[in-house]
């Protein structure tokens, strides 16, 4: 069963909203293992975890600073420098938020690693979201693939006339510098070609759109999506009232 | 409404805002419904501005000023370069006429993940039922022959298919006008009675359909109507036959069918042959074959598409290449589109690498050589000089990695000789993407010819010249030959091949045939 890329939006939205408000170390490292076996089981593992480090370590890492050196209301000291100071506490404090990023995080890149972009570009304008708004976003989800495939005709035409790319990371990302005005600038020039081709097909018209795509969506998941919306609330609101409390 | 006229247009001139003199002057027109007319013109002489304007991509008054009119439908706008002007709806212009530019793949919106959803994109935009759109992509599809390329990603097609798709999203909606910018450019034999075929059947079901050309093509004889376009205005018209009758028409510019440009440089006599066959190859494929991946496309998008459908397994291109290359030797490789030559020529600098055999260098296998060094000896001009083209200016694009390995003076000089080789001194400071096709074709050359390889590798090289680019290219390949260097060029212009190539393969089903 394909479920529709709204459903799939509103599963993984709401998750990372609940995770994020429930702070609670059990729900958090539930939902990474469920993210992390959806993405296997999904084959999307091997582009995710890339991905998810990039994102993740650096924001782990300066949890694990801000909070496990200076928490003020840490008691338990196991070591210190000066003022800073790692304790019991603030370790443990920094490790849960950390636990509820990663499980917010991976839930959002589950999503869009295995959404089906053509079928969220056609189900936009279906939900009401006309014309430019949904190719605004039907770009923002296609740039990243044209980006790259583009880069890649840069880099072998810079290849092309002697630029020595050697393997290894450090050595792409020396020669990206090289890249990256051609790049910019090569996007922005087509993106103005493309303006009037555009033009021509109807796309600024503001009249109602149809869709050629059929995406199927069951009136149980429009009931599933209303309920997941109800909960984020419902998990949010409650969270206030804890703090509030 | 006038039945007689489809579109058309009294331009008195057209100016662009940031230029002083207008690039189009006194040309008068109009299309007749059913009818072919082809405006011939050389690189520069104003044609795809023209087209543009008529096809309402180029409104008046947002990027340059009209003074004249424009008829479409029955209905005339007068333009007269102020405020007031009547502004054109391109989306209402655009049901009426249909524009394929000359770089077809600009003409698609990029976000539909198949052939028959970029088709029905102008149909959701107009908001028309989804039997009616699946009817209307049939119909197109079958008047195109894309039925079978409707599932496809568009980013998998080859240069044919997308030029095809192309004018099925022009015509989808059945406008009265279709205007069309260099179709046959790098079309095959096969690919030009394609289209021949197709614009027999549009004109039948009355269509008036435009083709702005620079070469005269076969399929081009068959037109009602010839206008010739200089320097931005009408020079001289009429029916094929009269324009044949007096050649003094039509500027050297427009390339003619018939014996291609003459040798500039002398013959190379068999002494000279002689001693090439002694002397060691330059280059060398020994049984080289190759085969693409299930999935041809990149990113998320492009496997989504093509995932389960395709699979992964081994699209065979190439098997067993057998190739020796001598010094100052030419050999052209030709092949119908879609054959392989573009693979087979990215195998010679390494941008490629075989999935078996070997391709040796002066004797050394370039396997473990990065392609950034195997580019000192072999020089390859790209089939579209948009993969090729990446910087802001054309001196500092012909000047890329030079400094490095010549040093800025000598680098300054070659810049400076390989830019007036091919006639583009002026445009040194000049962005590439402002160049017409032909001066931007000419200018991936340079950028080739600056380094004085000892192979150059040439991917479709007559594409986009006019008759001047066709001139300076073969002087290029002529003189580095001369030099020493052995030539490759891979080419559907099989008359060009015959007539500077001293040797002549075919490329078919993977594997180089000898004529």
């Amino acid at each position: 069963m394909r479920l529709h890329p709204l459903t799939s939006l509103a599963v993984a939205g709401s998750t990372a909203v609940i995770t994020t408000a429930a702070a609670s170390w059990p729900l958090s490292l539930a939902v990474i293992a469920a993210a992390v076996g959806l993405s296997a089981l999904g084959g999307t593992l091997r582009p995710l975890l890339p991905a998810a480090a990039a994102v993740l370590v650096p924001l782990c890492l300066s949890l694990l600073v801000l909070h496990g050196l200076f928490f003020p209301e840490g008691v338990s000291v196991l070591a210190q420098w000066g003022p800073a100071r790692v304790t019991t506490e603030g370790l443990s404090f920094a490790l849960q938020r950390a636990a509820q990023l990663s499980a917010a995080v991976l839930a959002l890149l589950v999503f869009s690693f295995s959404v089906n972009v053509p079928d969220l570009v056609a189900a936009l304008p279906a939900k009401g979201i006309q014309g430019r708004v949904a190719f605004v976003l039907a770009s923002t989800l296609t740039l990243m693939p044209a980006a790259a495939s583009r880069l890649q005709r840069i880099r072998q035409a810079q290849e092309a006339r002697g630029l020595v790319i050697r393997r290894g990371l450090l050595h792409r990302m020396a020669a990206f510098r090289l890249q990256a005005v051609p790049l910019v600038s090569a996007l922005v020039e087509e993106a103005g070609t493309r303006g009037s081709a555009l033009d021509a097909r109807g796309f600024g018209s503001t009249g109602p759109r149809t869709s050629y795509r059929e995406v199927p969506d069951r009136p149980l998941e429009r009931l599933l999506r209303t309920f997941l919306l109800l909960a984020a609330v419902v998990a949010v609101a409650a969270r206030l009232w804890q703090a509030g409390g | 409404m006038h039945p007689s006229t489809a579109l058309s247009a009294g331009i008195r001139s057209f100016t662009f805002h940031e230029e002083d003199s207008p690039v189009l002057r006194d040309v008068d027109l109009s299309f007749a419904p059913g009818t072919l007319t082809v405006i011939l013109g050389g690189s520069g002489s104003g044609k795809s501005t023209l087209g543009r304007l008529l096809a309402g991509w180029l409104s008046p008054g947002t990027r340059g000023s009209l003074h004249g009119h424009l008829e479409l439908a029955g209905t005339r706008l007068h333009f007269n370069g102020s405020a007031d002007d009547p502004r054109i709806n391109p989306a209402q212009w655009g049901v009426q006429v249909g524009f394929v530019p000359q770089d077809a793949s600009s003409a698609l919106s990029t976000v539909r993940a198949t052939v028959a959803e970029e088709l029905a994109f102008g149909l959701e935009n107009a908001g028309v039922d989804r039997a009616a759109m699946k009817a209307a992509v049939k119909r197109t599809a079958d008047l195109l022959g894309l039925n079978r390329l409707l599932d496809r990603h568009p980013g998998t097609l080859s240069g044919g298919q997308l030029r095809r798709l192309a004018i099925g999203c022009a015509v989808i909606a059945e406008p009265a006008v279709l205007v069309l910018d260099e179709p046959l450019a790098s079309l095959d034999a096969a690919g030009t009675d394609e289209l021949a075929f197709l614009l027999r059947r549009l004109l039948a079901g009355g269509t008036a359909v435009v083709v702005l050309s620079q070469a005269i093509d076969g399929a081009l004889l068959e037109a009602d109507w010839w206008i010739v376009l200089d320097g931005g205005t009408v020079t001289a018209s009429g029916t094929p036959e009269d324009l044949h009758a007096a050649p003094e028409c039509l500027p050297a510019a427009i390339r003619r069918p018939g014996p291609e440009p003459k040798s500039r440089m002398p013959a190379r006599g068999s002494a000279t042959w002689g001693a090439q066959a002694a002397a060691e190859p330059i280059l060398e494929l020994r049984g080289v074959a190759f085969g693409y991946h299930g999935n041809p496309g990149r990113g998320r998008k492009a496997k989504a598409a093509t995932r389960g459908a395709s699979g992964h397994e081994l699209n065979t291109v190439l098997l067993g290449i057998d190739l020796v290359l001598l010094p100052g030797e030419i050999v052209a490789v030709t092949g119908a589109n879609g054959a392989g030559k573009s693979t087979l020529l990215r195998h010679l600098n390494g941008l490629l690498r075989p999935t078996s055999g070997s391709v040796l260098l002066n004797g050394k296998d370039i396997a473990r050589v990065p392609v950034g060094e195997v580019a000192a000896s072999v020089g390859l001009l790209f089939q579209n000089p948009r993969d090729q083209l990446f910087e802001r200016t054309a001196a500092r694009e012909v000047r890329f990695g030079l400094d490095r390995r010549f040093g800025a003076d000598e680098a300054a000089d070659r810049t400076a000789a390989a830019l007036a080789a091919v006639g583009l001194a002026e445009a040194a400071h000049g962005h590439p993407a402002e160049l017409p096709a032909s001066g931007q074709r000419l200018l991936a050359l340079a950028t080739v010819l600056a380094r004085r390889p000892a192979v150059l590798a040439l991917d479709e090289p007559t594409v986009a010249l006019d008759g001047n680019g066709l001139a300076v290219l073969d002087t290029a390949v002529r003189s580095a030959a001369a030099a020493g260097a052995a030539v490759v060029l891979v080419t559907h212009d099989v008359p060009y091949a015959r007539s500077v190539a001293d040797r002549l393969l075919a490329l078919d089903g993977g594997r180089l045939l000898g004529n």
